[in-house]
């Protein structure tokens, strides 16, 4: 077969074989040595399956259907049997789609002669076009059942309502139903005692009368499919959606006011991020906590939230950055525990900043389009159950990209305005290619949702700056778009700009001292305001209010009332509110009215010419003072150097503590902590008095205890060097066959021994016991003292010395 | 771009620059779906809120003409997830409604089985839910009709109720126009409820909120309960009835403190009718003395948290509330749209004003400057103390009279909040005082005295708040308040809006210290004003004190 395959590659001509490569272009990676290799590569499983990702649903229900017809006709393929087993479909729809499987060889070979290449079998489902396998193949009674059509048709028209419901739904594929359900245990039961099922094994899915599988054989599929035609039902055209049809207008417009949101709300995301970091978890990405908070202080639902901070980390916007001492601390009390790096806006947000908001969003955009990430994830668990973290690596998905370019071209492929909404986007990308679809539904919606959070799409719709945006070649050299060209915007910030508000320069001011900026702020206009105004509302426009503190934190900044009042008089296109006059007046009189300085002493006397003589001392002067009220002088130094330095200089000052009371000077004498005297302590509780069986209980406790410790005192020396620690004990063992001597001798005196051993955690002891007996290795020993009988293992006795009288 | 009057704004609120051409267009545009917040001199702001839209659905607007009102006069793009957000929480009223079903009684009907479900599994509804009829419906008991439309607005499911009304006791009762009509936003605010049903009718101070209420009862023709603030506005009510309708003395009642009168029509204050003996509400029984046709509440904004309660049981009655704003300080706006309704007339102050309905006002600020004993007293005085010290600093006693003298010719009010600062003041400019010890009888007599003209300045407390109809007053000064209340802002300034006789411009001053929290409360209170478009000039005492400027002539 390779030969054959081979050969009809080699028969081909240059452009067809440039088309074959075009079609797949992996064959030619890397370039095969030859034509033998070429089709070796082309008949291999991972080539074969990564074509068939490719194929539409139709395609691959032809190629199906070629599967069954071979089956059908004894390994004969002809394109004229496809046809005619493609019933439902129409006969140039097929044709055109056995060319395209032809095309791609995955059938070669003339029209009445086609072969399939082997892989295909590898790589698909067994059953094809959801058909079971062939009577034959599975059981003897159930292919006699198939071969008489009549009884066949009789038995299944005869089969109860319960059966009837399983045949459908097997019929519609996939043909294998699982026997594990009780309640379908009946109806089941039913069908394989009419061979109209057949059970099969788990394992192999082969024919077996115990198997916890049934199968549905292909001959009662093709019977009860004979309404649809064998394939079941065929699409040969794609599900393409025509309603609704949106105004485009309108969806740029709508989408112009997305773009808007999403490039403020990405730079309050970094401002608030800025004033205060998020710490990065161990585990890698930001806290749930860090991202509620953010939700609430841009007052957006946290998927949205999440999606901004994947995207402007995708962006170069947002990094890790070491922890500022000063905030640290406030990180440090965290359950999170010690935190080393925390997230924050990066320098390139500041190039960012400057840039148009075309510009800025198209940044955004793109780093979305690319980022190999799905932020829907985020917040959902994982297979451990954990949540997902923003910027985590659990919320990498690197197919994503390809997924967002699939979802969006999808979408660019309809006529203009067309908004067909996100199920029929997914039923139309199923369709283009199914198998590529496939467990790829959630990335689609994730694709489509933030597509309209980005004002990529709106109303449903792909917006037309967005068009020109997918088509626009990425500039390789400045993915991010940041240092690039300010000056030169490309296609899609131009056709974007046109659709955005243009700055403003001015604002209006109210007589409720809000100040309106009718539009987005130059950003000279928004700094001014920044320092002297609240924002209160943001949107198309922004709506600030001047407040006592806002005033306040503007003279603070170093604005004085004049330039206020200058402020507001160039910027505001209405006349400036009475009220607000007054306002800064007011504050700006009272602003600096209490003065607050560093002073580590002072000298205050009621005798101003005292303090004036002071002030003029030359040999003074290194102190630094300063007259702050004609009876006040202040110092940088302590009180201790300055009292110090006056009296040097032949002054008679007197130290005043906090509250402004006389501290004495004269130096105090050393003592310790007074204590109470032994007298007046606290006698301990008198001793309760014992008596009868309980004192007598305790007097022999006493004794026996008493003859314990005085016997260990006259353990031999022996034994006291194996027990204690400071000797080595090698030194003191005796001979093995001297103990065994005493032991021997002991058990039949019946005398008491002191036996040293090793225990069983390998510390040595010695007790003073009276042998038993000594036999199998073990000594057994009575202790006269506990009375209890104990047993050593002879190997473990290191001594035993007979008790001295 | 369409260069249009209105900026949207992510946090729902849309700014309309009056100045603009098309403003007027998309006020009408917008008003029926957001609710106005501040309006200012030059930048209107309405507020986009579930209450809000739901009030429109319930008109009969629809998502798809919000949006398309947002898209025509917006001058930026809107931002898509706005539009989805209005399309999707209109989308949420009326999913489920309250009918009346032939044979089951009181139901709610789901036309969205799935929130249907939803709520009916939900743990507030407990116990107002009856038996499942089918998949769509499930009965109801009929006393739970306002606490489950209560229930269900807080899941954010708000109910239809077209369970429709009783038609109460029938009472002939018509407007007797003689010499006078209904003016124009009169009549399409009784025309507004009418058609809806149920519901608020917002109109500021002044405006005749008492002739729309005769106008309903005139709709209705059946036997009404007016539910009012105190005595003296129940009086006022009545003279107005008595005047203005077919109604004679004989067929209204008062139901008061010291009368208890049932008569066809009834009115009540709501002390009375909260006032507990052993932990009860002993007057509970007047709501079902009578088959009422009509329930009014005048005042809606300061109705009393157990009169929503009795309301809850009222909802098979017509009911209309009457306010100035629905700015409620306890933030019960929810309760007042589930249990009396929807707004079903608004008009911003200016405007109404603009058609000469009230007399223009004039505020200003005097600013008074403490003696250095005054200053040091309350530099002493202890953070509870402070606003009263500021406010009752004798300093202001001849700003005051500086100001009366000033105007003379006119009738002006005095209003304060401290008793001993109200004798002072009465003593120092020899005027009576009403306080909330004098007398109805005594307060009768001097409100009587000061509408024809013999009595030409009255010192009156917090008592002036609410309710008393002295449209002859062209001067209000106020000189202490309670901590910068809006409410309180908006009803003194009500003092003074009512239209005068001959168009003469009318006057609101506010006397504070400087530099004291005094100032403080003050700006607090007239930002409300300032948001109602009210701009105040601020003058000094000694501007007052001395030869008066030609400029505040």
């Amino acid at each position: 077969m390779a030969t054959t395959f081979a050969d009809r590659l080699r028969s081909l001509t240059d452009e067809a074989l440039g088309a074959l490569i075009q079609l797949r272009p992996d064959l030619v990676v890397p370039v095969p040595s030859d034509l033998s290799a070429l089709a070796a590569r082309a008949q291999s499983r991972s080539s074969v399956a990564r074509c068939l990702d490719t194929l539409d649903e139709f395609t691959l229900a032809i190629l199906d259907a070629a599967r069954l017809s071979r089956d059908a006709h004894g390994g004969v393929i002809t394109v004229d049997a496809i046809v005619a087993q493609a019933a439902g479909a129409d006969d140039a729809d097929v044709r055109v789609a056995v060319d395209r499987l032809r095309a791609r060889f995955l059938l070669h070979g003339p029209t009445d002669a086609l072969h399939l290449v082997g892989a295909v079998e590898e790589v698909t489902s067994p059953y094809p076009a959801g058909l079971g396998r062939p009577a034959e193949m599975l059981e003897p009674q159930t292919a006699a059942l198939a071969a008489d059509r009549a009884k066949l048709r009789r038995t299944v028209l005869a089969a109860p309502a319960g059966a009837r419901a399983v045949l459908d739904r097997l019929t519609a594929g996939p043909p294998i139903g699982s026997l594990n359900s009780a309640a379908m245990a009946e109806p089941v039961r039913w069908l394989v005692d009419n061979h109209v099922l057949v059970r099969v094994s788990d394992v192999g899915r082969m024919p077996h009368p115990a198997g916890e599988l049934v199968e549905l054989p292909r001959e009662v599929g093709l019977l009860l499919r004979r309404e649809t035609g064998p394939l079941g039902r065929l699409r040969a055209r794609p599900p393409t959606p025509t309603e609704p049809v949106r105004n485009p207008a309108a969806v740029d417009s709508a989408g112009a006011g997305q773009v808007m949101e999403a490039v403020r709300n990405a730079e309050a995301l970094l401002e608030a991020l800025a004033a205060e970091p998020a710490p990065v978890l161990r585990t890698g990405g930001m806290g749930v906590r860090d991202l509620r908070r953010l939700a609430r202080s841009l007052s957006l639902d946290e998927r949205s939230v999440a999606l901004l901070v994947e995207v402007t980390y995708a962006a170069g916007l947002l990094g890790e950055g070491g922890a500022a001492s000063g905030s640290r601390a406030v990180h440090n009390g965290r359950a999170t525990g010690t935190v080393d790096e925390t997230f924050l806006p990066t320098t390139s947000y500041d190039l960012w900043r400057a840039l148009p908001p075309a510009q800025r969003w198209e940044s955004l955009a793109r780093s979305w389009l690319a980022m190999p990430r799905q932020p829907g994830l985020v917040g959902q668990r994982d297979d451990r159950d954990r949540p997902i973290n923003a910027l985590s690596p659990d919320a990498e998905r690197p197919g994503a990209p390809t997924a967002r370019r699939e979802a969006l071209t999808t979408l660019a492929e309809l006529p203009e305005g067309t908004a067909p909404g996100d199920a029929a986007v997914l039923e139309l990308l199923a369709w283009q290619a199914p198998r590529r679809a496939k467990g790829r539904e959630g990335t689609h919606r994730d694709a489509l949702s933030g597509a309209a959070a980005l004002g990529v799409t709106a109303l449903g719709a792909l917006t037309t700056y967005a068009r020109v945006f997918l088509t626009d070649p990425v500039d390789e050299g400045d993915p991010l778009g940041v240092r690039g060209h300010p000056d030169a915007p490309g296609d899609t910030a131009r056709a974007l700009d046109h659709l955005l508000p243009s700055p403003v320069d001015h604002v209006l001011v109210q007589a409720d001292l809000s100040v309106v900026v009718p539009g987005p702020p130059e950003p000279e206009l928004a700094a001014e305001l920044d320092v002297v105004a609240e924002l209160e509302s943001a949107g198309g426009a922004s709506v600030h209010r001047i407040t006592p503190a806002s005033v306040r934190r503007a003279l603070d900044s170093g604005y004085g009332a004049g330039d206020l009042h200058a402020l507001f008089a160039r910027r505001s296109r209405t006349p400036i509110p009475q009220a607000m006059t007054y306002l800064i007046d007011d504050t700006a009189r009272r602003h600096g009215g209490l003065r607050a300085g560093p002073a580590r002493a002072y000298l205050r006397s009621d005798d101003e010419a005292l303090l004036t003589e002071v002030l003029a001392d030359k040999r003074l002067s290194a102190l630094g003072q300063r007259r702050l009220a004609p009876t006040v002088l202040i110092c940088g130094y302590d009180q201790a150097r300055l009292l110090a330095a006056l009296r040097d200089a032949g002054y008679a000052p007197v130290a005043e503590d906090a509250d402004g009371g006389m501290v004495l000077s004269r130096p105090r004498a050393r003592r310790a902590p007074g204590r109470a005297p032994a007298a007046t302590r606290p006698t301990d509780h008198p001793p309760v008095v014992l008596s009868g069986p309980r004192l007598a209980g305790v007097v022999e406790q006493i004794r026996r205890g008493d003859a314990a410790a005085r016997a260990t005192r006259r353990a031999p020396v022996t034994l006291r060097g194996a027990t204690s620690t400071r000797t080595t004990g090698l030194t003191s063992v005796q001979a093995h066959g001297q103990a065994m001597a005493v032991l021997q001798q002991a058990v039949r005196d019946k005398a008491r021994v002191w036996v040293g051993y090793v225990d069983s955690h390998g510390a040595t002891l010695s007790r003073l016991v009276r042998p038993v007996s000594l036999s199998a290795g073990y000594l057994r020993a009575e202790d006269d003292r506990t009375e209890t009988l104990h047993t050593f293992a002879l190997h473990r006795i290191t001594a035993a010395v007979a008790e001295e009288g | 771009m369409s260069g249009g009057p209105l900026i949207v704004q992510s946090d729902k609120t849309l700014l309309l620059e009056v100045d603009h051409a098309d403003a007027q267009a998309c006020r009408m545009a917008i008003a029926p779906f957001a609710e106005l917040e501040r309006s200012p001199e030059h930048v209107h702001t309405y507020r986009l809120t579930p209450l809000g839209l739901w009030n429109a659905r319930a008109a009969g607007h629809d998502a798809e003409g919000v949006v398309d009102a947002l898209i025509k006069f917006s001058r930026y793009p809107v931002p898509h997830a706005l539009l989805v957000d209005v399309a999707e929480t209109m989308d949420r009223y009326g999913r489920l409604q309250l009918v009346n079903d032939p044979n089951h009684g009181l139901v709610l009907r789901g036309l969205d089985k799935i929130v249907l479900i939803e709520v009916a599994k939900s743990k507030k509804l407990a116990g107002m839910l009856g038996s499942r009829i089918d998949d769509e419906t499930i009965a109801v008991h009929a006393s739970e009709r306002g606490r489950l439309k209560q229930a269900l607005l807080k899941l954010g499911w708000p109910a239809e109720d077209l369970a429709g009304y009783v038609d109460g006791e029938a009472h002939p009762i018509e407007l007797a126009e003689d010499g006078w009509h209904l003016r124009s936003y009169q009549q399409e605010a009784v025309e507004g409820f009418w058609s809806g049903g149920s519901g608020v009718v917002v109109l500021p101070c002044g405006a005749g909120k008492t002739l729309v209420g005769a106008a309903a009862m005139a709709c209705a023709k059946a036997t009404t309960l007016i539910l009012v603030t105190n005595t003296v506005a129940g009086r006022q009510w009545k003279r107005e009835l008595v005047a203005r309708t077919s109604l004679t003395p004989d067929e209204i009642g008062e139901y008061s403190g010291e009368r208890k009168e049932i008569r066809p029509v009834t009115i009540a204050t709501y002390q009375v009718l909260t006032s507990r003996r052993g932990g009860t509400f002993t007057h509970l029984d007047l709501f079902g003395a009578r088959d009422w046709g009509l329930v009014i509440y005048d005042e809606v904004h300061l109705l009393p948290a157990p009169i929503f309660r009795f309301t809850a049981d009222l909802q098979a009655r017509r009911r209309l509330g009457l306010t100035a704003t629905l700015v409620r300080e306890d933030g019960r706006e929810g309760d007042v749209f589930s249990l009396i309704g929807p707004k079903r007339y608004d008009a911003p102050w200016k405007d109404i004003e603009a058609q000469g309905w009230i007399a223009p006002a004039e505020c200003t600020e005097v600013r008074v400057t403490l003696t250095d004993a005054e200053r040091m007293a309350y530099a002493v005085t202890e953070a509870d103390e402070r606003y009263r010290v500021a406010a009752t600093a004798r300093t202001k006693l001849p700003v005051v009279r500086a100001l009366v003298d000033r105007h003379a010719g006119d009738q002006t009010l005095v209003i304060g909040g401290y008793i001993d600062q109200l004798h002072e003041l009465g003593d120092y400019l020899d005027a009576p005082i009403v306080q909330g010890s004098t007398t109805n009888k005594e307060r009768e007599r001097l409100f009587d005295e000061f509408r024809s003209g013999a009595l030409r300045t009255l010192v009156v407390s917090k008592v002036g708040n609410f309710s008393i109809d002295l449209p002859e007053a062209a001067v209000a000064i106020q000189v202490s308040g309670t901590f910068g209340s809006r409410q309180e802002e908006a009803q003194r300034l009500g003092r003074v809006l009512r239209p005068k006789a001959d168009r003469r411009q009318a006057h609101f001053y506010t006397v504070v210290s400087r530099d004291t929290i005094d100032t403080e409360y003050a700006a607090h209170r007239q930002r409300f004003l300032a948001e109602q478009g009210y701009a105040y000039t601020i003058v000094d005492a000694d501007d007052v004190l001395g030869p008066p400027l030609p400029t505040t002539e």
